[in-house]
């Protein structure tokens, strides 16, 4: 496939990014914006954005392939697991997906066209209108694209102009995702900017800061503050942290008919995008008192990650995150040689995969790339006190329960202030509609109207 | 050979193997397969991770294959074949406060295979040039070296390995006024008194006498963060040299080696080929050093060869690098997790490995850094 240069990232690798170069960019993307995304209808953007999305999930399709093809040796995913990765996002970017989005951010639809109203608001002779920033930058970090393409969405909802700026190295996917927006509709793609460069480059990036209106960005908390602290004050700032994320299995679902579907869900929170996203668990809980205990749970576990690295293997990883791996790996070898309250399971002759389990409910911060902590735990209650240390960067807790407990284990989560609660097996694909970090998805980046009739 | 049934057998065998000019491949081996065997049967917790993996000392016959602790277990367990009542010293890692740190317990028979293992390879490394120095009149036909260490003295900090090595390097070797210029802050952290430090190291100009600065890595930064704020230049006497070693753990800003290494030259005077590294750990009881200080004269010193910095252990200790992903030994060239031999660990386990990254060259290796994440816990998002 032999793309054009229509985004900085285009650019051979050795081309020294300027200044200049960066503003005018921003210039450009606010004119076109102004000429061609403005008066754009929601419906349109709906169409377009949904059309681009379907192409993805097509075999044959240009883009996909290429990512395929080239995203191994960029992304460090295997084949495998970057195919089930996009199937799963682009899946959720639907045109049903994105109106009920709108509906859910903005009480209604055409809330970004028009002064609108709901029928509440009707009655009480309102109505509002929304709109997004004139040039939306985002600072992504981490190896997952998904935000970054959920970003980039999102920002063309809002009619923003976008620059976004990939942390060095994770430009691959996003470049690709805005080459097939340029493909399906030029004018949108022209409104897109994809640049990648490694954070802390002060003077690229205060001209940058200096042309845009919102900002977003992702990575850990020392970054967001250096960011934040730069930022001139008439830029809307938007951080996202790092967040941790953890499973809660109950004894019922392990004494149910199949407890084998149960270990196949976790398995695959686990081995999806491996385990490197902040919505991974690092911990699974599992409670005392099934017909399957959870000490049985690992080691079933561990027999389900060996059987899907042949499915979808989880690829070569850097020195130092083997080594990580490795000397974890040798701390609890020697734990469990004395305890029986440490198990240990891991692939042979590689770093492939590694199961601990332990019989202490504290959090345990996993170093990723499929390692995960299985932890016994009498109930709930002990799990959130095993992980209250790390309670305010919690981000999602996948459950398996029955629907008799589910709903009363999912209102203990939430008061505990977790952010999201869904299925097992669904932790790494969260839907369109998810509120990141417990944000609103649009709303925090428009500014709205009131209009009192 | 005599077999060996007692620890102190074995220290009298090591002894003896130190002093070889010439020790064989075998003979290591022997005294590994000895060593490990002795602790086999006196560490308990030792014993059952061997066991483990269906490992004893009947069926090993290469010391490759002796299986090696990690270092975060000797903060877990008590690795020693001292009873408890018999544990006159106990030597701590370094590390934050909240975390337990490991530990390497001693008696006077342990700390004396200490200092017969430290002080030779360190004498080679460090002041191989010394006689040379006095022939061509820069020192004192019994002049001893003056040692400036900016760490704090034995008494402020008896649980520091570095403190004690640099206390038997100056009571063994130093002259008399050797000094400790380090202290404690108000949260018992190392820091450095300026003051002392700039007196010791004036002192040393004015007599025109050369000197030697050891200390750590953050220490150095802090010093040096002195000279460049004073825009201080020395000239230390011809001679002078500097041992660093050891990280930052956050107690200053880091700085990549080169850079601390151009600024030593750059504020103290002291060439590269005047600054060696040392690279050792609480849980060993033998350094590696990066390169021999050789005589040069001042001719000599203009130009010099830059060849790149490899770690050496002295015989007694063998450096492994492991490749984390299959568990075996990289190929040269390659990196990995480096694993020691220390035959100098007699009472405590010979087999330890290190979560320090290295790249394997000929017998050295090259230190490359630390694996971040490995170690559970501690991970600045459980930072409160």
């Amino acid at each position: 496939m032999n793309l054009p240069n229509y985004f900085l990232a285009d650019l051979p690798e050795n081309t020294a990014l300027t200044p200049t170069v960066i503003s005018d960019a921003c210039q450009t993307l606010k004119k076109n914006r102004e000429n061609y995304l403005a008066t754009r209808t929601t419906q349109n953007l709906i169409r377009v954005i949904s059309s681009v999305a379907k192409n993805w999930l097509e075999p044959d399709d240009a883009f996909r392939q290429e990512t395929l093809r080239l995203g191994p040796a960029a992304t460090g995913f295997t084949r495998e697991t970057l195919a089930t990765g996009l199937d799963a996002f682009f899946q959720q970017i639907t045109a049903e997906n994105l109106q009920a989005l709108m509906l859910q951010e903005f009480g209604e639809g055409r809330r970004l066209d028009t002064l609108s109203a709901t029928a509440a608001e009707q009655k009480m002779n309102r109505a509002s209108f929304a709109r997004g920033p004139e040039l939306l930058t985002h600072i992504t970090g981490g190896c997952i694209p998904n935000a970054t393409l959920t970003s980039i969405i999102f920002g063309f909802l809002t009619r923003s102009a976008q620059f976004v700026k990939c942390a060095s190295g994770t430009a691959f996917v996003p470049r690709l995702f805005a080459h097939s927006i340029y493909e399906a509709e030029p004018k949108l793609g022209a409104c897109l900017e994809i640049a990648e460069w490694k954070g802390g480059n002060e003077s690229l990036e205060t001209a940058l800061y200096a042309e845009t209106n919102t900002l977003t960005a992702t990575g850990s908390d020392e970054t967001l503050e250096t960011i934040r602290r730069r930022l001139p004050p008439k830029v809307r700032f938007i951080g996202f942290g790092h967040r941790l994320s953890f499973a809660f299995v109950t004894a019922e679902v392990l004494s149910g008919m199949s407890p084998q579907r149960i270990i196949s869900r976790a398995a695959h929170d686990i081995v999806a995008w491996n385990q490197l996203g902040c919505l991974s668990p690092h911990v699974i809980y599992v409670e005392t008192g099934g017909k399957i205990s959870p000490e049985q749970f690992a080691e079933m576990l561990a027999a389900e990650l060996d059987r899907l690295e042949q499915q979808q293997p989880r690829g070569i990883l850097s020195t130092e995150e083997a080594a990580a791996i490795a000397y974890r790996r040798s701390f609890y070898e020697v734990r469990a040689a004395h305890s029986l309250d440490t198990r240990l399971w891991s692939s042979h002759g590689s770093t492939a995969w590694t199961v601990v389990f332990e019989n202490d409910p504290r959090f345990q911060i996993s170093c990723l790339n499929r390692f995960i902590y299985v932890k016994a735990v009498g109930n709930l209650k002990q799990a959130l006190e095993g992980a209250d240390a790390v309670r305010a960067k919690i981000s999602t807790v996948g459950i398996a329960a029955t629907e008799n407990r589910a709903q009363e284990i999912a209102n203990d989560l939430a008061h505990w202030g977790a952010t999201r609660i869904c299925p097992l097996g669904q932790m790494q694909n969260p839907p369109l509609l998810w509120r990141h970090d417990g944000r609103p998805s649009l709303g925090d980046l428009v500014t709205w109207t009131d209009w009192e009739l | 050979m005599n077999t060996i049934l007692s620890f102190y057998d074995f220290a009298d065998a090591l002894s003896a193997f130190i002093k070889d000019q010439q020790p064989t491949e075998e003979r290591f081996n022997q005294l590994a397969l000895s060593l490990f065997a002795l602790q086999f049967a006196s560490v308990e917790p030792y014993r059952q991770f061997c066991g483990s993996r269906n490992i004893s000392p009947g069926n090993l016959n290469d010391w490759r294959e002796i299986p090696a602790l990690p270092t975060s277990a000797f903060k877990e367990l008590e690795l020693s074949s001292l009873p408890p009542e018999q544990r006159t010293r106990v030597f701590h890692s370094s590390g934050t406060t909240e975390q337990i740190p490991s530990r390497h317990f001693h008696n006077a028979e342990s700390l004396a295979v200490y200092e017969a293992s430290l002080l030779p390879w360190f004498q080679r490394h460090f002041l191989a040039d010394w006689d040379e120095l006095a022939e061509n009149e820069l020192v004192g036909p019994i002049d001893k070296p003056g040692f400036i260490f900016l760490t704090p003295s034995p008494a402020l900090a008896p649980h520091s390995s570095l403190v004690h090595m640099f206390e038997t390097v100056r009571t063994r070797l130093g002259s008399r006024d050797s000094v400790f210029c380090g202290r404690l802050d108000d949260t018992n952290s190392w820091a450095l008194d300026i003051e002392q430090t700039l007196f010791a190291v004036r002192k040393s100009m004015c007599a025109n006498r050369p000197v030697a600065i050891l200390g750590t890595a953050f220490s150095f930064v802090h010093l040096l963060d002195h000279f460049a704020a004073g825009n201080i230049r020395y000239r230390l006497a011809a001679g002078s040299r500097v041992l660093e070693t050891g990280g930052y753990k956050g107690r200053s800003r880091s700085m990549p080696k080169t850079e601390l290494h151009q600024l030593i030259t750059k504020h103290l005077g002291i060439s590269p080929s005047h600054i060696v590294c040392e690279y050792g750990m609480s849980e060993l009881s033998s350094q590696a050093y990066d390169r021999a200080i050789e005589f040069e004269s001042a001719e000599l010193k203009q130009a010099q060869p830059q060849e790149a910095r490899r770690f050496h252990f002295p015989p007694w200790t063998r450096a492994q690098i492991i490749s984390p992903e299959t568990g075996r030994e990289v190929s040269e060239g390659e990196t990995g997790l480096i694993r020691l031999i220390d035959l100098a660990n007699v009472f405590s386990i010979l087999a330890v490995q290190t979560e320090d990254l290295g790249v394997r060259r000929g017998d050295g290796f090259e230190l490359v850094g630390r694996a971040t994440l490995a170690e559970p816990r501690g991970c600045s998002l459980m930072a409160k």
